[in-house]
């Protein structure tokens, strides 16, 4: 019977009702799109810093003063410790190895260049420059026989290439924009390189504007430079791209202090600071520094946004309580004659109650579930919009969603009801 | 006009019948209001904070010399001069730090050997310190401190407060030491001094081997000063430092994109949940339109009638919310960024016109009142 009065309120007035369940689709649709876009945004603001480049700093421990000025280290060849290459697939064997999206090591000789025009005419003399030895695009074999893709491409995004990038076995090299101005060099030129008492040539394959001390230098692969240095296999400094958590007083604590359960709590957080502990001990004798400038700046951004994100998703959640509330408290003021027949005929309030709120609940998840679904998709709407990708719909947001729905509509309809309970059958059926 | 006093008379009588439902109308309508002004408020705000938040990266714009044709740092450099104009042309809430570099040897009484050190002389322009730094104690404010970093410190086995010997040719400064702390960059193994004292250790007066701009804005303002700052100085070369205009714009445009969606889907929500209340109270008008008609009330006076009287609900919940959501607005703004957010002056007409338009269009229901008969109200039909 009871089952049958259910039905039968919702078969009578198919339009009042699918109003009510519109309401509450909508509603849910908008708080499931703000919660989803805001559970999502703070992986998606990550990748988006990772265009800041390395946010980690690796160098030798045992070194000299670096003579750095503007990210080029002027030291001669001989002074200060080199880092072998050959270790670098240790990188991507730490726990937090698929936070690392990207690395390139660095190492600086002062060269001397002929161009071929310059070696024709022999006249002009050759041109000072720094050559920075880097990886473009190389291919790392990892300790597990795999093999990892990086290089400057990922670390340094804003670097630009009019042309294109060197390959990395190749005797090809890209020119700062600004030597390649006043020298008139253009790719596909040959240059010719003195550096100590060794000597290479080298094809220029693109222009490089990276608005920074590079767009003064030469950038060829990092193994020709190592032979011009007689450095094999070595290198001065890499730089570590990381996908990181902000920091907080936690992770600025210092893990040699720790009590093990707090050390295992701060390794398990890809903080910057655990991902640089964690790479000096599978990197032996190297120092790792957080670049603070970088990464201090992005934790902030990334809290307040988020902040603010989720403020947002709260001023959904209240607009979709206001109006689903006042739909169901409504629908409950109109059906107040046939509440007063019902008691008249004998039903009790509890009864009367029960089924008003059996209604209600029915229509809350049903309601809830059509709002979800519509909100997954204006989820992904938004997200392909801003970010081109599109958040993953998540269980934990269609519960919430469930709850919240029918939470919303029993609380709207609560004083309603309450009210109902109360009702004398007489004056009602007498239609005052 | 006695048509215009009953007019009014009937619209007071409209609200002083139903208290009570009026209430609940007045609430909703003025609770959307201040969800609409508190939002619209620190969307507006919270762009300009973000932009004012990059600055944490520190400087953005980068004045060189313009042939810095040797590799060797500290040979190509820039007149003071140059430094005086960009002072001039600096943007409110922007600072500008001149830097000279130059390679020393450092020595410290507890050292016994002398290293090869880059000194930086700094000072700064303009008002706010934008770095990221804490506030410490810098060369530009005591000539005789130099500030070390880390690195540096621990190649010299420095203590605080040690004094420091900087030695170029036959030049000499003598400093007090103070340890920085920690950059992760070039910074931990420069020694950063007083600009003058790098000029005399340089035999470079009035010189600087670059400027550093840190330039708060949307990326459109930053290319634009960008591009009047170059034509300003032809003499040197003025860029964005790309790693973080890039970055930011990217920021920028994803973030306030998000804002924007976020406000513009919860603001339909509140401007539809407005409408579902008012139209439940139009339809419980039916009784009285169906008497006015009978006493001869033109059916277009009678919705002229509800008409007004939305309208002055929309503004009353409009007025009152809205500058109830700009209170909201200024306390949401310091927990999310720390400092009160500024109201907006413009945001809080546009909320109360927003507020009076959802409640006029929500009366649309209105307009079935008009086919209304009457007779049928008054036999008890519908």
């Amino acid at each position: 019977m009871f089952l049958r009065l259910v039905a039968d309120s919702f078969g009578r007035r198919p339009r009042r009702k699918l109003l009510t369940g519109a309401a509450l689709a909508l509603g849910m649709a908008v708080v499931t799109a703000a919660f989803s876009v805001s559970l999502d945004v703070g992986d998606r603001l990550a990748h988006e810093f990772r265009a800041l480049g390395a946010n980690l700093l690796i160098t030798p421990q045992a070194d000299s003063l670096p003579l750095e000025i503007g990210g080029v280290d002027y030291r001669p060849v001989n002074s200060g410790a080199y880092l072998p290459e050959q270790d670098l697939g240790k990188i991507k064997t730490i726990f937090w190895r698929n936070n690392i999206v990207g690395f390139a090591p660095v190492m600086e000789v002062p060269a001397e260049v002929l161009t071929d025009v310059s070696t024709a005419s022999s006249q002009a003399p050759p041109i000072k420059t720094t050559l920075v030895g880097t990886w473009a695009h190389h291919s790392v074999a990892l300790p597990d026989g795999r093999n990892y893709s990086t290089g400057m491409d990922q670390t340094n995004s804003w670097w630009h290439v009019d042309g294109r990038w060197f390959h990395d076995d190749a005797p090809e090299a890209i020119v700062g924009k600004s030597f390649a101005t006043h020298t008139n060099i253009k790719p596909g030129d040959t240059l010719h390189i003195n550096s100590a008492d060794r000597s290479t040539a080298l094809t220029v394959t693109g222009i490089l504007s990276a608005a920074g001390p590079e767009d003064d230098a030469l950038v060829a692969p990092l193994q020709i430079v190592q032979q011009l240095a007689n450095k094999p296999g070595q290198y001065r400094r890499l730089y570590v791209s990381a996908l990181t958590k902000p920091e907080d007083d936690f992770a600025r604590r210092n893990p040699t202090t720790m009590n093990p359960a707090d050390l295992e709590r701060w390794s398990c957080s890809p903080y910057a600071s655990s991902i640089a502990y964690q790479i000096k001990q599978v990197l032996p004798g190297v120092d790792a520094h957080v670049i603070r400038r970088v990464a201090e700046g992005e934790g902030n951004i990334l809290t307040r946004v988020r902040t603010l994100l989720w403020l947002a998703s709260f001023a959904a959640l209240l607009a979709a309580a206001l109006a689903v509330g006042a739909s169901s408290a409504a629908a409950v003021i109109e059906r107040r004659s046939e509440i007063g027949l019902m008691k008249a005929i004998g039903a009790g309030s509890g009864t009367i109650g029960f089924l008003l709120a059996a209604e209600q609940l029915l229509l809350a998840f049903v309601g809830g579930g059509v709002g979800y679904a519509l909100g997954i998709i204006l989820a992904r709407i938004l997200g392909e919009k801003i970010f081109g990708v599109a958040p993953e719909p998540s269980i934990l947001v269609f519960i919430v969603i469930l709850g919240l729905a029918a939470c919303v509509t029993l609380l709207g309809s609560a004083i309603p009801l309450h009210r109902a309970s109360r009702y004398e059958p007489a004056p009602i059926l007498r239609g005052e | 006009m006695p048509d215009r006093k009953m007019f009014w008379r009937i619209v007071r009588r409209l609200f002083a019948a139903q208290r009570g439902r009026l209430l609940v109308i007045l609430l909703a309508l003025g609770a959307s209001a201040a969800l609409t002004a508190a939002l619209l408020n620190l969307q507006v705000d919270a762009r300009d904070r973000l932009t004012k938040e990059f600055r944490v990266f520190g400087s953005n714009i980068i004045v060189a010399p313009r042939d810095a044709k040797s590799s060797v740092a500290g040979v190509a450099t820039l007149d003071e001069s140059i430094v005086a104009k960009v002072r001039q042309s600096l943007p409110p809430r922007a600072s500008a730090d001149s830097y000279l570099y130059l390679v020393a040897s450092v020595s410290s009484a507890n050292s016994s050997e002398a290293v090869n050190a880059v000194i930086a002389g700094e000072r700064t322009e303009g008002i706010n310190r934008s770095s990221w730094r804490s506030a410490i104690v810098t060369p530009r404010d005591n000539k005789n401190l130099c500030l070390v970093g880390v690195k540096a410190a621990e190649q010299l086995h420095l203590q605080p407060t040690d004094r420091l010997t900087l030695k170029n040719d036959k030049r000499e400064e003598t400093c007090l030491s103070e340890i920085d702390d920690p950059h992760g960059d070039a910074q931990d193994s420069q020694i950063v001094v007083n600009l003058d004292a790098a000029q005399r250790l340089a035999s470079l007066p009035g010189k600087v081997s670059l400027i550093q701009l840190s330039v708060a804005g949307t990326p459109r303002e930053i290319r634009n000063y960008i591009a009047a700052l170059a034509q300003n100085i032809p003499a040197a070369d003025v860029h964005g430092l790309r790693q973080f205009t890039e970055a930011e714009a990217k920021i920028y445009t994803r973030v306030s994109g998000l804002l924007t969606a976020t406000t513009m889907l919860v603001l339909t929500l509140t401007g539809l949940c407005v409408m579902a209340a008012m139209s439940n109270v139009a339809m419980e008008r039916k009784n009285d339109v169906g008497l006015m008609k009978a006493i001869g009330g033109a059916t277009r006076r009678v919705l002229r009638l509800f008409l007004a009287e939305a309208a002055l609900l929309g503004l009353a919940g409009g007025i009152v919310g809205a500058a109830a959501g700009l209170l909201l607005s200024i306390w949401l703004g310091k927990t999310v960024f720390g400092v009160t957010a500024r109201p907006r002056l413009i945001v809080y007409p546009v909320s109360v016109a927003l507020t009076i338009l959802v409640a006029i269009v929500s009366s649309y229901p209105l307009r079935r009142l008009a086919n209304i008969s009457p007779a049928s109200v008054f036999r008890g039909e519908a």
